[in-house]
């Protein structure tokens, strides 16, 4: 299913990215789907409340020191309403939606029974554990029958959010190199300049992606892990592919020739590439690290993991989404900056015939 | 400032937001530059 949305999602950035063609002008129905679902992207990503289930929620409470407020999304079983005369404070019992439907009473800390649930099916509270009485307080009540809840995912809280930019940021980097790789190789076939603005644009903003994947990266980082670097094995990845990549621009800036700099450097890019995989999906699986899905951690992480709970499939669906707007944002940058080079490159041609 | 953010970690996933499209800004503007070049050297 996952594996199903993320395929639709990278078929319709490539499609989309490299039809109509990247060197014409796009038309408007081409700006107006990429900018429907770039907005599409971060209302999904930023609005709805989190929502998490009664485990999670006494789990969160035993991770951190001070007691946190947990949203939990809770069908409400009215029937089961009442005061309860020892604790003066009105409860009522309320199921999750997590896979062991775990039922809860929950206390009110108001005089009266909060009217909003009193119509309400679905609601979002945020819940208090306390570990003496094992009891659940609600704190204040987030919505009722929402449309859309994020997945609460202890030790992340709000940060799950980050997941729909930081994640494509480095998706999007891969796919930028390999696009700077398969048209360095054309290049090398065809001897043809145009293929080396592609190769040489793509690489470029391949870079750019992989600069914000890491800031992004460092930022979250400073505040899961507590400082911006860690020499992560994903952190030491990326460090090192960037330095490549560097290696790549300045190789480019030190070749005078068109031709000579197009070969060379597209024989680099190549070279670059083969230790891409190596470095963003191999390494940092077989090495211990504080990334998801890293040697011994049971836990992929949410986007990977085969576990039905970890992502609804709505949500794959909205980080699907995050993935082809990211996407398609790189092509039309790509696409202008490639239109842009091949000008600089006709009329200085065009003077050098003169 | 970081105890506010740590404790509001909602701002923290607006910082994140913000600079993916400030870097994403900043090489709209570089592009800008590239063109205003060009067109000088046109120009000429």
């Amino acid at each position: 299913m996952k594996g199903l949305s993320y395929t639709i999602a990278l078929l319709v950035g490539l499609g989309l990215g490299f039809f109509p063609s990247m060197e014409r002008p796009r038309p408007m129905w081409w700006k107006a789907i990429v900018i429907a679902l770039t907005s599409l992207v971060i209302i999904a990503a930023l609005m709805p409340p989190l929502g998490g289930t009664f485990f999670e929620a006494s789990l969160a409470s035993r991770l951190e020191t001070n007691r946190p407020k947990i949203p939990v999304k809770a069908h409400v079983l009215k029937e089961t309403k009442k005061f309860d005369e020892a604790r003066q404070q009105w409860y009522v019992d309320m199921r999750d939606f997590g896979e062991r439907q775990m039922t809860e009473r929950i206390f009110f800390k108001t005089k009266d029974y909060p009217r909003e649930l009193e119509n309400a099916n679905v609601a979002v509270v945020n819940v208090d554990f306390d570990k003496l009485t094992r009891s659940f307080t609600a704190q204040e009540i987030v919505t009722t029958d929402p449309i859309l809840t994020i997945p609460f995912i202890p030790a992340l809280s709000e940060r799950t959010r980050n997941l729909y930019f930081h994640v494509p940021m480095a998706w999007v980097a891969v796919l930028a190199y390999l696009i700077s790789m398969i048209y360095g190789i054309l290049f090398l076939k065809r001897k043809d300049l145009v293929y080396d603005i592609k190769s040489s644009s793509a690489a470029a903003l391949g870079t750019l992606f992989t600069i914000l994947a890491t800031l992004t990266g460092a930022i979250w980082a400073k505040f899961n892990w507590g400082s911006f670097w860690n020499w992560d094995p994903r952190q030491t990845s990326i460090f090192i592919l960037m330095l490549i990549y560097g290696a790549y621009f300045a190789l480019r800036s030190s070749i005078e020739g068109d031709e000579r700099r197009a070969r060379l450097s597209s024989v680099y890019s190549i070279l670059a590439f083969v230790t891409v995989p190596f470095l963003i999906f191999i390494l940092p699986r077989i090495t211990e690290g504080l990334h998801p899905g890293a040697k011994g951690d049971e836990n992929a992480g949410p986007l990977v993991s085969s576990s039905p709970d970890a992502i609804n499939p709505l949500l794959s669906m909205i980080f699907s989404a995050s993935l082809a707007a990211f996407t398609l944002i790189y092509f039309w940058l790509l696409g202008i900056q490639i239109r842009l080079k091949k000008v600089a490159l006709r009329s200085s041609l065009a003077a050098h015939d003169e | 400032m970081y105890d506010f953010l740590s404790q509001n970690s909602l701002y923290v996933v607006l910082i994140i937001t913000l600079s993916v499209w400030l870097g994403i800004a900043f090489y709209i503007s570089r592009l800008d530059k590239k063109v205003a070049e060009l067109e000088k050297r046109i120009v000429d």
